[in-house]
């Protein structure tokens, strides 16, 4: 007989949801989590930048109100109030989570827990027993082994970078993916300069290759070099190559005050016993099948870990597969029909100024896969309600992607405000493998911005 | 007066015939005794004379349809006179030229062509296929209790399905394929390329989703459909298609359907064949007014089976839907190779005919399957059939049910092998291989092991059989 029913090593959002579910379940449930619930997505990730994003929204909607009839005079911001604003979410959502957590009868312990084996994980010393492990242990920032970026206390990751005691006057960002968007446009918003040095030739590589330049000429306050490898750090000094093999440095040669290292995250591996437990996991995570089990029986593994897509909304999702498949293990649960993950309809935001979503494939995705399709692009402005809240020349945009044969709706992408909250419903149509014919007797709602979907599933 | 010419009963089974081709084309003349197409049922084809001499005005339905019997199919009158007023006239007097069927299953279908055709004003009534009407709906045959219970239980109408077994009898595989749920993509795509549908998907909510359709082939590139001979690749080199019709898909779903609804066996012995060569033998040499000089060693294997099966009524039966029917007369099926395939015509109340008579029973159906004028009803109504594959020097093999019956005898070659004599001493003997398959679900195997044991003891006794 078992102490628990699950243990869940690691409390970010795949790790919580997980513990939760089985609560709700009746399991009972040790949840371990060596800092604090949420993980990064809730305490130096998702939450914390939009909560600052916001601010910086507020600051810029201020500045350009002036042409919709409002006059605001002697603005500024408070980075200090702003920070203090972010802590004070941070905690209130910890405090839910906890809460959550202690109502469902999960037992939540704040320690570091070793993974030994199937069924049996180590904390403080104590090895504790389970039917079922849930490893969810998340993913840390890459820091790449180039010149001059270690032990620099001028470059930052993203955590290093959200409690930055000032905003950077000069701000030179790492890497053109969407932690990198998102700082450069919350800090250019806030007055910094800011360069972006990218190696490829474009910034955020899932992003549709037609709205990729509209987001980047729509941060014009940012300077983009595109296809530019660092070199070196020296100070503040980044000092990169260009395509043609010219060196060179952002801001003209001048230090920048912060050096945000944003190229990429890679799975926490290390210091809970993956290797020793037999696990098996590549570079890119641990290897698990469409309902989250690894190799090991009785062992689940979600979020960042597996490497599959690292995204918090993904992490939830595999988490209720893994909880899914080990209620139907345990026989206390029918298992579900097609409780598998899936991602081919997992959307994704970035959070630039302005904001950007997709879900699908895009037309080059598509391409490669030999699947011949048919597209519709429309601006934004199509919808009445864009254009009054953001003016005629706004940068959005709309793009709908389907199967030129059955008409299967395949990729939907939006650029502007309020592409963040429709993006669910495109992935509700790829799930549901609805055609444009379906799509088109949908009811809209009006005037909303989603209803640029509408009309580029007409004009397909 | 024009004169309508219908699709004709072929016995008392046949509901619908098919189409196989028209031999006059529309503006022929033709004579009353000549073939204007040539029509198929499940069992044979046969010749439809035109009936009434003049020009054919009109063919009413195309190659390969399907059309219920006592159906218009053409109209035969004199040149320039209007085969519209034929039909119209057609169906205000049933009793005419399209005698009003027995059945009810065909009367809504003479009514709805006739009431169609009559409509001449109507845009399409030029379009023969138009003209026609909506299709006889054909007397169900039936939906099965599974099936009846799952639909129940998934809101399915198993009613409205094309069921996948015998006759089309719904099963409970034809409600779970249509209960499935599928995504709209997915639906779609199957209607359009006909794909079978797994038994679950990988789509949201478990939906069989366009990936689950097998090939995960993109619907916007189809494979191509390759012309006959054109190499597709090189590998492959030419080749041909040839879609399943006719007798040949009867065949092939009958042999699947077999296979698939039974629990067949199979068991291989050899009889003495020193006694039946003999008697063969000495029939062949004998007086032709006799009767008997044409008696093969195939109607020898007939009268034996003929003769024992009396004894084993399990074996002399069908089963359908749980209930085993066993028969008092024996009706031998014979299985005829011929040009169109296979066909098995029947030798009623074998058990009562005389060798001779069931020589030239079997003489006079197989000929008559060959020269495709069996008659329907000939065709039907077996109760154990034999098939053999002697000539062809096959020393045994495994024959498929003819369902619903539960057993075939399959005859073999006749092959000389020495058998320990009664004195121990080698003798070269004649030996006859025997392969029985019965349906295990209602013959198990000692039983089985008797009734081919009893026949082949008939066959190595024949001559005290024919003196019983």
């Amino acid at each position: 007989m078992s102490e628990y029913d699950v243990i869940v090593l690691g409390g970010g959002p795949g790790g919580y949801l997980a513990a939760e579910r089985l609560g709700h379940a009746g399991r009972k449930v040790l949840l371990v989590e060596k800092e604090k619930l949420g993980g990064v997505c809730l305490n130096v990730g998702c939450i914390p930048t939009k909560t600052l994003l916001n601010s910086a929204k507020q600051y810029v909607h201020a500045k350009e109100a002036a042409k919709f009839g409002v006059n605001a005079t002697g603005l500024s911001f408070d980075w200090g109030v702003m920070q203090s604003w972010k802590t004070e979410v941070v905690d209130k959502l910890v405090g839910a989570i906890a809460l959550t957590e202690k109502k469902l009868g999960v037992e939540v312990v704040q320690a570091e827990g070793r993974f030994l084996g199937p069924g049996r994980v180590e904390v403080r010393g104590v090895a504790h027993q389970a039917a079922a492990v849930i490893l969810a242990t998340g993913s840390s920032p890459v820091m790449p082994p180039i010149p001059g970026a270690r032990d620099n206390p001028k470059v930052v990751d993203s955590t290093g970078l959200l409690s930055a005691p000032a905003v950077p006057e000069r701000l030179c960002v790492i890497g053109g993916g969407v932690i990198g968007i998102e700082f450069a446009g919350l800090f250019a918003a806030l007055g910094s300069k800011v360069e972006i040095v990218e190696m490829m030739d474009e910034i955020v590589p899932f992003m549709d290759k037609e709205q990729a330049p509209l987001l980047r000429r729509a941060m014009k306050d940012v300077a983009f070099r595109l296809g530019c490898k660092v070199e070196r750090i020296e100070g503040g000094k980044v000092v990169y190559r260009t395509k043609e093999g010219t060196e060179a440095s952002p801001f003209d040669g001048a230090e920048a005050d912060l050096v945000l290292m944003a190229v990429g995250r890679r799975p926490n591996l290390e210091n809970w016993g993956a290797k020793e437990s037999g696990l098996d996991f590549g570079p890119k995570g641990v290897t698990v099948d469409d309902r989250m089990r690894t190799n090991l029986s009785g062992v689940w593994a979600v979020g960042d870990l597996t490497g599959r897509s690292l995204l918090a909304h993904s992490a939830y999702r595999m988490a209720e597969v893994a909880v899914a498949d080990i209620l139907a293990a345990s026989g206390a649960a029918e298992p579900e029909a097609g409780n598998r993950m899936r991602y081919d309809a997992i959307p994704w935001v970035v959070y630039g100024m302005p904001e950007a979503a997709g879900v699908g494939l895009t037309e080059e995705e598509a391409k490669r896969r030999g699947i011949e399709i048919k597209k519709a692009s429309l601006p934004l402005r199509v919808s009445g309600r864009f254009a009054a809240e953001n003016g005629f020349a706004a940068p959005g945009s709309v793009k709908v992607i389907a199967e030129a044969a059955s008409g299967r709706i395949l990729g939907i992408h939006v650029l502007g405000a309020y592409a963040s909250e429709i993006i669910w419903g495109g992935a509700a149509l790829i799930e549901q493998e609805l055609r444009v014919v379906d799509v088109q007797q949908l009811v809209f709602p009006h005037p909303t911005v989603s209803e640029a979907i509408r009309e580029a599933v007409w004009a397909l | 007066m024009a004169h309508v010419l219908i699709m004709p009963r072929q016995g008392n089974t046949v509901e619908s015939c098919i189409i196989v081709r028209w031999s006059a084309r529309e503006g022929d003349s033709v004579s009353a005794d000549r073939s204007v197409c040539e029509v198929e049922t499940d069992k044979a084809s046969f010749d439809v004379p035109a009936g009434s001499g003049g020009i054919l005005l009109k063919i009413l339905r195309a190659e390969g349809d399907d059309v219920p019997v006592l159906e218009p199919i053409a109209v035969i009158g004199a040149a320039g006179e209007d085969w519209r007023a034929a039909l119209g006239s057609a169906a205000q007097a049933p009793g005419g030229a399209t005698t009003a069927p027995e059945g009810g299953a065909a009367a809504p279908a003479a009514a709805d062509s006739g009431t169609a055709a009559a409509g001449a004003a109507a845009p399409n009534a030029g379009d023969a296929r138009a003209a026609t009407g909506p299709e006889a709906p054909k007397e169900s045959p039936g939906v099965s209790p599974r099936a009846r219970r799952l639909a129940a239980q998934t809101a399915v109408d198993a009613s409205a399905l094309q069921g996948s077994g015998p006759g089309g009898r719904v099963l409970e595989r034809d409600v779970a394929a249509a209960a499935a749920p599928l995504t709209a993509a997915a639906r779609a795509s199957a209607a359009a390329t006909g794909a079978p549908l797994p038994s679950g998907g990988s789509a949201l909510g478990g939906r069989i989703g366009v990936a689950d359709l097998g090939a995960a082939k993109p619907a916007s590139t189809p494979v191509k459909a390759t012309a006959a001979g054109s190499p597709a690749s090189p590998e492959i080199g030419p080749y041909s298609d040839t879609p399943l019709k006719g007798i040949r898909k009867i065949i092939a779903d009958r042999m699947r359907a077999s296979l698939a609804q039974s629990a067949q066996l199979s068991f291989d012995v050899s009889a003495d064949a020193e006694r039946i060569s003999a008697v063969r033998a000495r029939f062949k040499a004998s007086d032709k007014a006799l009767g008997l000089s044409e008696v093969t060693i195939g109607d020898l294997v007939l009268f034996a089976v003929s003769r024992v099966l009396p004894a084993f009524p399990m074996v002399n039966a069908h089963l359908v839907d749980g209930t085993l029917r066993t028969f008092e007369r024996v009706h031998l099926g014979l299985a005829v190779d011929t040009p169109r395939g296979l066909m098995v015509p029947v030798i009623r109340n074998a058990d009562r005919l005389s060798l001779a008579g069931i020589s030239a029973e079997a003489k006079r159906l197989a000929a008559a399957c060959l020269g495709g004028s069996i008659s329907p009803d000939e065709l039907s109504g077996s109760t154990f059939t034999v098939s053999n594959l002697g000539a062809f020097g096959i020393e045994s093999f495994t024959p498929v049910l003819n369902a619903p019956e539960v057993g075939v005898l399959g005859v073999c070659t006749i092959t000389k092998t020495f058998v320990p004599g009664p004195d121990g001493a080698p003798s070269l003997r004649s030996r006859m291989g025997l392969s029985l398959t019965v349906d295990h679900q209602v013959v198990d195997g000692a039983p089985a092991a008797r009734i081919i044991k009893a026949i082949a003891d008939a066959i190595g006794d024949i001559d005290l059989y024919l003196m019983k």
